[in-house]
């Protein structure tokens, strides 16, 4: 485990170097200034439905940079044959990819917690309210797009950046729209054994209730541990088959 | 067909890890599949041992497949077929890379790291401790030249400092066995007198070295034993003596006044003239009467050695004799 969190401390390292945390944090404030001056607004300005944009766009803001860093780490490294450094050490394919993976979440974490921060602040000043309860949509956001990111890093093992951007997202779009799939009521909830996303769409607790409870945060954690986890096999038995 | 000069053979499978070589590569072949049928085969038999302790070369021309066969040992592609240990292990069990250093040829780091962090990012894979990794980095960015330069982002550095650092991170752990490809690519004349220097240093300390580069001298004059690949195969293997040493014949150097003497004129071939010193070969069973008489014209012989052709001279003749050298060997299409 050593080598894969030294794996992973050199992709973070990476990452700051490159700003991309800071960038996505004051892009995070900018957006949570902005929400409150959207034009729905004008009709009367709800603390619920701030929330509900608020985990949208963060949602949307961690899609994106989670796609554009896990698509293409491996394309890139393997490109630029900085690979070669690490996998002609002692280190197994699998110890680099899962490193790899983890290093982009972990800078996908930092960045996730910066959006609440900022939310929560202009919420306070705003709507006289502090809005503990975003950190909890950051949360479901966060496990969700590590699973798509951990898809995307699957299929960078074998594909170009562009492919695995148009997989992770296909994987994304049909992770949500099993419910029409399988032509169930709208509120209704797939098998548990049926693969889906929906179990991190935490908006409904998150903007309009009174949050998710224990259980269920556990329950998230578990699927995103076994999606993550399938995905990195597949990771692992593509890039273990790769000449590089 | 391999010209093999020595006489050791392949020991193969039961030899304890003490005794094994500290690199073997037998019957190695690797063959890509292609989008338009047929297969491409840049390895088609490479067979390396390379004893401990030594320093040994690996040359060939682009394309014989050198960094091919070093990747297959170093697990970075996958062998067709072929058998590859290092210390008595098979390359690709876990550990067995642990006491091995590579440079790959024009080594590349992530940018956005300093010279330290990197350093201390292959000091974690090597499995060193946090205080072996200051110590050893500190050491060895002194040692190849990169000192002062820990906290200096690697964008900033140039292509032969680069090439200094992936050296020094291929020395982190103390590492057995190195395997360097084109360890002086990008440097200047200084730094590959220093990369020389650094070489056989690691070699009289025990670390068995596999070189491999283009540059000709630089293995002549630092390696115990070459092979030499051509077109994915040995064309060539042994000691260096062996392989350059011209048979029968030995080349005397001399310093004296005017022509050589009468007597020693007819005997002598391919004369070198430097000012007053001449160098000459003469076959071995007509040494004595040379040496006799050019002392005896008051000549005096600088050196008398076994006549050895330039590896670039016989590597340039061992290729234009190959006749397949013309055309990439292709394996039926499938």
């Amino acid at each position: 485990m050593r080598k894969v969190i030294a794996i992973a401390g050199a992709v973070v390292a990476d990452a700051v170097r490159r700003k991309v945390v800071w960038v996505v944090a004051v892009f995070a404030a900018l957006l949570a200034v902005a929400v409150p001056a959207l034009p729905s607004y004008g009709v009367g300005v709800m603390a619920p439905v701030y929330r509900e944009v608020s985990i949208a766009l963060m949602w949307s803001a961690a899609l994106a940079v989670g796609l554009a860093l896990a698509a293409t780490r491996i394309p890139v490294e393997v490109e630029r044959r900085t690979v070669f450094n690490v996998i002609s050490r002692d280190v197994r394919r699998w110890q680099y990819v899962l490193g790899s993976w983890l290093g982009m979440f972990a800078v996908l974490g930092v960045m996730v917690a910066a959006f609440p921060v900022a939310t929560i602040g202009i919420g306070a000043f705003v709507y006289g309210e502090v809005m503990w309860r975003l950190f909890e949509g950051a949360l479901g956001v966060w496990l969700e797009i590590g699973v798509i990111m951990s898809v995307a890093v699957a299929l960078s093992c074998e594909f170009g950046s562009i492919t695995s951007v148009v997989g992770a997202l296909a994987f994304a779009f049909i992770g949500h729209a099993v419910v029409g799939l399988l032509k169930l009521p709208p509120d209704a909830r797939p098998p548990w054994y049926w693969p889906t996303l929906d179990v991190f769409n935490v908006i409904n607790p998150v903007a309009h209730g009174a949050g998710f409870g224990l259980v269920y945060g556990l329950s998230m954690i578990a699927a995103f541990v076994a999606w993550v986890a399938i995905f990195m096999i597949i990771s692992s038995l593509v890039f273990g088959r790769r000449d590089l | 067909m391999a010209m093999t000069v020595d006489s050791a053979e392949q020991t193969g499978s039961g030899v304890s890890e003490g005794d094994a070589p500290a690199i073997l590569i037998e019957h190695a072949r690797k063959d890509y599949g292609r989008a338009a049928g047929g297969r491409r085969e840049a390895v088609a038999d490479v067979s390396i041992r390379v004893s401990r302790g030594a320093l040994h070369g690996l040359l060939g021309p682009n394309g014989s497949g050198k960094t091919t066969t070093l990747k297959m040992l170093l697990g970075l592609v996958r062998p067709s077929s072929g058998r590859f240990e290092i210390l008595g292990a098979p390359s690709t069990a876990p550990g067995a890379r642990a006491r091995l250093g590579f440079l790959p040829e024009q080594p590349y780091f992530p940018t956005q790291l300093t010279a330290g962090e990197a350093m201390r990012l292959y000091g974690r894979l090597a499995g060193l401790t946090r205080t072996q990794i200051a110590e050893q980095s500190a050491e060895l960015l002194d040692r190849v030249g990169l000192d002062g330069r820990q906290k200096t982002l690697l964008s900033k550095f140039s292509r032969g400092m680069l090439q200094r650092l992936g050296l020094a991170a291929a020395l982190l752990g103390d590492p057995e066995v190195l395997v360097l490809d084109e360890p002086a690519s990008g440097l200047d004349p200084i730094g590959q007198r220093d990369v020389r220097n650094l070489m056989v240093e690691l070699k009289n300390a025990g670390v068995t070295v596999l070189l491999s580069s283009h540059q000709l001298s630089e293995v002549e004059a630092i390696s115990d034993e070459v092979t030499i690949l051509n077109r994915g195969r040995v064309a060539a293997r042994g000691h260096i003596d062996a392989l350059l040493n011209v048979a029968g014949q030995t080349s005397v150097t001399a310093r004296g006044q005017g022509e050589l003497p009468p007597v020693v004129r007819p005997i002598v071939e391919s004369v070198a003239i430097s000012g007053a010193t001449q160098v000459f070969s003469v076959p071995d069973d007509r040494v004595r009467t040379v040496v006799d008489a050019l002392d005896d014209s008051g000549w005096r012989v600088v050196s008398v050695v076994p006549k050895r052709a330039s590896l670039e001279d016989y590597f340039a003749r061992m290729l234009d004799d190959d006749p397949s050298s013309d055309a990439p060997r292709k394996a039926g299409g499938r």
